[in-house]
């Protein structure tokens, strides 16, 4: 589309919504199934390229690929639906009534999904994501998008035509406020993917009457209490080096339960040749603008080692930095990890000051404290507890962010006599 | 006497005959001075088992402890009082946090009048009213970034009419002044007078693409210059080819090629560095590159890539002796340049780090804001 028609689709969106809405007749079972199709069609041969073209590794790539096929297929489809949307509501006579109630779930109407680039294709994820639910969407596509959301759109839309009625892409720049506002008042909800500035921006930027679903950033970490396990902690360094940390439920760091500088040194000695060992089976490309960007952080940490109370420790391509103080912060990501003290008793305080924006944490410890670490850390901001290895790793009809996406897509009708 | 002075104010800043010597015992004097009055900076030192003596030879140069522009950026080293500074001026910090430097009266004097020299020899000190554009910030009390200070110093270079600046001072903050600039830029292409324009390539990029959108091609007199620095800031993504630049300026300003200079600097290493016309940053006789291992940050040889590093005796405020950038580049020897200029340049080739990173991770700052007690 050239940029005339496409800001004359944006002068149309109203009515072309609205005509959207109208005609109304795509079911949930075709999307489900143009999904189907898609990914039986999907295969290396094909499709491997296409990932490999955004700088994975052909291992990370074939995982990725056969990841996709899994969740276009119908089972994950209809299995998620099923979790998330929990058992079908239906009719009943509410308590103290003598009416008869019809509960439906029923899409909220129309998506403007603001998508971040920061995962490849995940916008058209969430557009899908929208068309499960029933709703029209409105994709404005990131900044630094790769173009592989608009590739799969296309491919749905020649399995099923139908569903070009439910999507309307736009490419114009977050900074034109304008032509955002415009796909925003056209929108019953706004699904905002990004950084704290790209959530304050739409809730700028919104009206009252449009509601803001946030998929913010977010931080995680392992906890580390007592005698870890080499197998344990290979799991951890697994997911540093299979996410190059980059994912917000990547391992940014590692609290180890103590108050000691010393402990946490010695652990993140160990540490580093668990990390090193691993970084070794899970080779990365050399870029020498990213080599060359962590040799200066982790130089700079060196030198600021000589009045701060922290020790860097390197290794060919990962690194380990202990510090003394229990701040949670982002880490140098590509396979640079810190360890920091956080003795069980403070654990609750300084998580809290982080509210919404701890995501997963993996729990190390002995079987007999697992109740209490799972209990203290759930009354945080962190929405998932699992083990280092599957930080990343996902299953089907698992909360995002601590909540179905597919409710949050949907509201309840209730229709009476 | 001060070898500095006899260093800084040598006629050609690129006749690296007979002032060698010179160099290396400034650099020593440098070091030796900021060790006695930088504890902080005696300690890194210490920490490399460096000595003075180590620093025998020009090829030894790189075994001054070499500081990453990121620590200044975190730490602030000083190397006198504060009272004695005389100018000071924070990085523009694109990526966020930002290197606090000042000048001492007496670095301040010898770096103006390098300045002179230096650009007396690229023939940019005018003594014609000039019409000034300045594509960047107005200088304001709110506000020290180098850049603008930058900005403003090159206007001195040429007596200036007017400036008009693209962003202008609100009192508070910052306004564009698009429309400031465009009628400005045809006042002045009616004046018989020379015209500059100064600041950030991104902004004259867009400049001279909104000129050609409305259809404006002007011809201002033949003298009039443009004098770029600085990176594309956040605009990276816009950057374009050096000759299709210049064909545009040409077209909508009237300016030839040969009167658009590139300058490099920092903050972090006030030092000019200007594209002769072969497109190339020849080092002057005030500093020396030295490209670094993306590793090890070891020197390594003419021809590879890698990390950009300067030493310079220049600054006596602050230890910047011995400074690494951000920018990966290349140095060649200078006689395979052809440009008359005999001592080696160096060639940019990015900016460290990941190209807009895709991550979903928190930044240190959305972090911050939550664990400010």
């Amino acid at each position: 589309m050239t940029d005339e028609d496409s800001y004359a689709e944006l002068e149309r969106l109203d009515t072309l919504i609205f005509e959207a809405r109208e005609k109304a007749s795509l079911s949930v079972s075709s999307v489900i199934n143009a999904c189907e199709v898609l990914s039986r069609t999907l295969n290396e041969c094909d499709h491997l390229h296409l990932l490999l073209d955004t700088g994975m590794t052909e291992n990370k790539a074939r995982k990725e690929l056969q990841l996709v096929k899994q969740i276009l297929s119908k089972e994950y489809s209809e299995n998620r639906i099923k979790t998330e949307l929990g058992t079908p509501l239906g009719c009943f006579t509410p308590y103290g009534e003598n009416i008869s109630v019809r509960q439906e779930w029923k899409p909220l109407g129309v998506l403007l999904h603001i998508a971040a680039g920061n995962v490849d294709a995940l916008p058209v994820f969430s557009v899908i994501e929208g068309l499960l639910t029933g709703n029209i969407n409105i994709l404005k596509l990131p900044g630094n998008d790769d173009g592989l959301s608009v590739l799969i759109l296309q491919e749905l839309i020649k399995i099923e035509p139908l569903i070009a009625q439910y999507v309307f892409v736009f490419d114009y720049p977050s900074h034109n406020v304008e032509a955002v506002k415009k796909m925003a008042s056209a929108s019953d909800a706004v699904v905002v993917w990004g950084g704290d500035s790209a959530v304050s921006a739409v809730r700028n930027m919104a009206n009252p009457d449009t509601r803001i679903i946030e998929w913010g950033h977010k931080v995680s970490f392992a906890y580390v209490s007592d005698n870890a396990s080499d197998n344990e902690l290979d799991g951890v360094a697994y997911n540093i080096c299979d996410t190059n940390q980059v994912f917000c439920n990547s391992c940014q760091g590692i609290f180890v339960d103590t108050d000691s500088f010393d402990e946490v040194v010695s652990f993140a000695e160990r540490f580093l040749l668990i990390l090193e060992h691993m970084v070794e089976s899970m080779p990365n490309d050399n870029d020498p603008y990213l080599s060359a960007q962590n040799t200066l952080e982790l130089y700079t940490e060196r030198l600021e080692s000589a009045k701060y109370r922290k020790r860097v420790f390197t290794a060919n391509n990962c690194s380990v930095i202990a510090y003394d103080d229990m701040t949670l912060t982002p880490s140098y990501m590509y396979r640079n990890c810190w360890v920091r003290p956080l003795p069980r008793g403070r654990l609750l305080a300084e998580l809290c000051q982080y509210k919404n924006h701890l995501n997963t944490a993996a729990l190390i410890c002995n079987e007999r404290d697992k109740d209490a670490f799972e209990t203290l850390l759930s009354k945080t901001g962190l929405v998932r507890i699992t083990n280092g290895k599957r930080m990343s790793e996902g299953y089907c009809g698992m909360p995002h962010d601590g909540e179905f996406s597919l409710r949050r897509y949907m509201k309840i009708m209730s229709y009476e006599d | 006497m001060d070898l500095r002075r006899k260093l800084f104010l040598r006629k050609n800043p690129y006749d690296l005959r007979k002032t060698g010597d010179l160099f290396l015992k400034a650099v020593r004097n440098d070091v030796a001075f900021h060790a006695e009055n930088c504890p902080e900076y005696a300690q890194i030192l210490k920490s490399f088992d460096f000595s003075i003596d180590d620093i025998d030879s020009e090829e030894m140069l790189y075994k001054v402890p070499v500081i990453p522009t990121l620590y200044y950026k975190r730490n602030y080293l000083c190397s006198m009082p504060e009272k004695k500074l005389a100018v000071k001026a924070t990085s523009s910090g694109t990526k966020g946090s930002q290197s606090r430097v000042g000048f001492d009266k007496k670095t301040l004097f010898y770096g103006i009048l390098m300045m002179i020299r230096y650009l007396t020899f690229h023939k940019l000190i005018s003594l014609l009213p000039t019409n000034y554009i300045v594509l960047g910030y107005e200088p304001s009390k709110h506000t020290q970034m180098g850049a603008i200070k930058t900005a403003y110093g090159i206007t001195k270079f040429a007596p200036a009419l007017h400036r008009e600046y693209a962003l202008k001072d609100t009192g508070t903050g910052y306004e564009l002044n698009n429309e400031g600039i465009k009628k400005a830029l045809i006042r002045y292409s009616k004046s018989r007078l020379p015209v500059r324009l100064v600041g950030f390539p991104s902004y004259m990029y867009f400049l001279i693409k909104t000129l050609k959108e409305n259809q404006i091609s002007l011809k201002l007199n033949s003298n009039s210059k443009v004098l770029l620095g600085g990176g594309w800031k956040q605009f990276s993504d816009e950057e374009i080819d050096r000759n299709l630049f210049f064909e545009l300026i040409h077209y909508t300003l009237g300016i030839e090629k040969h009167n658009c200079f590139e300058f490099y600097s920092a903050v972090e290493h006030p030092l000019p560095y200007v594209k002769c016309k072969n497109g190339h940053f020849h080092v002057p006789i005030y500093s020396r590159a030295i490209i670094r291992d993306v590793k090890t940050l070891e020197p390594v040889p003419p021809g590879c890539v890698g990390l950009l590093s300067f030493v310079s005796p220049l600054v006596s405020s602050m230890p910047l002796t011995s400074v690494v950038t951000d920018d990966l580049a290349v140095v060649y020897d200078g006689e395979s340049c052809g440009c008359g200029i005999s001592t080696p340049y160096f060639e940019l080739k990015g900016r460290a780090g990941v190209n807009q990173i895709k991550t979903c991770t928190s930044d240190a700052s959305e972090l911050a804001r939550k664990g400010a007690k």
